[in-house]
């Protein structure tokens, strides 16, 4: 039984007066904090208004001119590489009467014109033509620099991954990522070039959840016998087990929201190549593997092959998923879109092809794993409008959380590390106090 | 635009477009079959109609080159014997309880002929229930071996309607 207090969401997610210690413990999360259209609006003012989130990555706008259209939380961008080289993030809004300005998923442009009064920015931003001056008068000349389109003031990135930010002011990128830069690292080790090309398309799942519900699951190390078991029965056995007293595979809470399950230590305990590839001999990949020795000598290749790609996820909305990358829109409390590509390694068509497969395999909306955690976030969502118990429990392994100079770190992999940090970062941010 | 020379006759003017040929009975039968034992969910009576260089696709654009795109599905002989295996559990989630379907396949059209295999073009609107109604469509590319044991499909090829996204889960077969 749960004892009733008052009820939260009578003013949950009022601007004034929020009390996030209401809805978020260091234990436990109210189911409000997943079905509530006010909650949802404050997650998008202070989460995606306030902070960094993922938007593209740099390969994706690589030649001057290259956009792509996105979303930062409900706001349309842009994400183009301008005529100076440099990346921004504009509001996909036109600064007359708001018109969408761009239109198309992606391509390359000098200019954006907008199809309602054909009104032309350049891809830096700037206002550079309105047809039929005149009729504005003397004044307009004054304005025209003011009507410039708006772009997000802070655009960094980090290892070819773009982040922006809305607010003007707050923590730089780096300490923003804080220690989620190792795992970009990770995965840049598995790249004979250094870099990454995040061209080879994206999968889009429509999930019928909460964001939250869909990026927390990537980093839940206890459903995997459950969720997963008909892949374990009929298609493959995991690929290291899934019991957690039988393998060194720890969750670390990183810190700021990021939150990883990390299987390097019983990687290197098997030093055995590939486990993270399904088990492929290296005979198997002789350009790839020859690259990576090339580029970084026997031992660290070997190292880097042992070790794999991370399985981290990066505040708010980015997903680095072993070979895949994952990113999430969320669209209203009960609806999100994940995107999924991969981490293809530039000049390894054969490596990458291989990666393709795989990912198909596993990823997206046929997906062997992903969609049945889809179709359980659905159920997750269902269950929620039964109303009591009021609150989901976080409390697995917070006896047993340990913290060292790495994050917040539990040996058994179910334990519900990874969303307690998760929490207490959006206790933070999502409590904060906010303008109005 | 066509241009008419003095004698009043069109030059240049492109062939007219004529229909493609009819299939032959004996396949659009297979493809039916086919169709029922996707939309009910006789997956392993489904596997057993495809040949061991099969192809099951579903692109995100038909001018995808799978080499270096991803695809929602792009399933080989051995991916979809793993795709029903993990059907027939009866534990896959997002098809507990599995989707009630019914497909129409509609316009089949002749597009190549070579020795024993046949290519034929067809358009197909799928009604899927569950929990509600989603409505999928587009075009299908089927490709159709003649054996002495029969018919055996080499190739499926479904160009979704809505492969633009975001799609909901395709855990059924398209
Ligand atoms: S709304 Fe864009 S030119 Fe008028
Ligand atoms: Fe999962």
């Amino acid at each position: 039984m749960t004892a009733v207090e008052t009820d939260p969401r009578q003013d949950a997610g009022v601007t004034e007066g929020f009390d996030v210690g209401r809805v978020v413990q260091p234990d436990r999360v109210h189911g409000s904090v997943y079905t509530s259209p006010e909650i949802f609006q404050r997650e998008m003012d202070t989460i995606f208004r306030t902070g960094w989130v993922y938007v593209a990555h740099d390969s994706e706008v690589s030649e001057k001119g290259d956009y792509l259209t996105r979303r930062v939380g409900s706001d349309p961008v842009i994400v183009v590489r301008g005529k100076d080289g440099r990346i921004r993030v504009l509001l996909n809004r036109c600064s007359h009467r708001a018109n969408r300005l761009c239109n198309a998923p992606q391509g390359n442009a000098g200019s954006f014109r907008c199809p309602y009064h054909g009104w032309t920015f350049s891809n830096d931003g700037s206002l550079t033509a309105v047809p039929m001056r005149t009729g504005y008068g003397e004044a307009f000349r004054q304005v025209r620099e003011d009507l410039a389109l708006a772009e997000a003031p802070r655009v960094d990135s980090y290892g070819g991954f773009v982040f922006a930010s809305l607010s003007p002011e707050g923590p730089s990128l780096a300490e923003h990522l804080g220690r989620a830069t190792r795992a970009i690292d990770r995965l840049l080790a598995l790249s004979p070039t250094g870099t990454l090309d995040l061209r080879s398309g994206w999968m889009k799942h429509l999930h019928r959840a909460n964001w939250k519900m869909v990026v927390e699951n990537n980093v839940d190390g206890y459903h995997a016998l459950f969720t997963h078991a008909s892949v374990y029965d009929a298609v493959r056995r995991a690929k290291v087990s899934h019991v957690p007293s039988k393998v060194d595979v720890v969750v670390r809470d990183l810190g700021q929201g990021h939150s990883e399950i990390d299987y390097s230590a019983e990687y290197r305990k098997l030093d055995e190549e590939f486990v993270w590839y399904g088990r492929a001999p290296r005979e198997k990949l002789p350009e790839y593997v020859a690259a990576m020795e090339e580029a970084y000598g026997p031992e660290q290749a070997h190292d880097a092959l042992v070790v794999g790609p991370p399985h981290t996820l990066i505040w708010p909305n980015l997903f680095l998923a072993e070979m895949s990358v994952m990113y999430v829109e969320p669209v209203a409390p009960d609806e999100t879109v994940a995107y999924t590509g991969i981490s293809a390694m530039p000049g390894q068509d054969r490596f990458n092809e291989r990666t393709l497969r795989r990912a198909e395999g596993a990823m997206g909306p046929a997906g062997f794993l992903i969609a049945d955690d889809g179709e359980i976030g659905m159920r997750n969502q269902a269950g929620l409008a039964a109303h009591d118990p009021e609150w989901l429990v976080l409390a697995r392994g917070l006896e047993t959380d340990i913290e060292d100079d790495t994050g917040i770190v539990n040996a058994d992999k179910s334990a519900e590390t990874p969303q307690r940090g998760f929490y207490r970062r959006w206790a933070d941010v999502v409590g904060q106090e906010t303008r109005g | 635009m066509t241009t008419t020379d003095h004698t009043g006759q069109d030059t240049q003017q492109p062939a007219a477009p004529q229909p493609l040929p009819p299939v032959d009975p004996q396949i659009a039968a297979f493809l039916y079959l086919e169709a029922r034992l996707a939309d009910e969910g006789r997956y392993s009576e489904w596997e057993q109609l495809w040949a061991e260089d099969a192809l099951y696709w579903v692109p995100f654009h038909p001018d995808d080159d799978p080499r270096r795109t991803l695809s929602y599905i792009n399933d080989n002989r051995r991916r979809i014997h793993s795709r029903v295996a993990q059907l027939n559990t009866g534990n896959r989630h997002a098809q507990t309880p599995p989707s009630v379907m019914r497909r129409l396949l509609s316009n089949m059209e002749l597009l190549a002929q070579e020795g024993d295999t046949v290519s034929v073009g067809s358009n197909f609107a799928l009604f899927e229930y569950r929990n509600q109604q989603r409505i999928w469509a587009g075009r299908v590319l089927h490709t159709v071996r003649q054996g002495p044991g029969g018919y055996s499909l080499v190739s499926k090829i479904v160009h979704l309607t809505n492969a633009q996204g975001p799609v909901e889960t395709l855990a059924f077969l398209i």
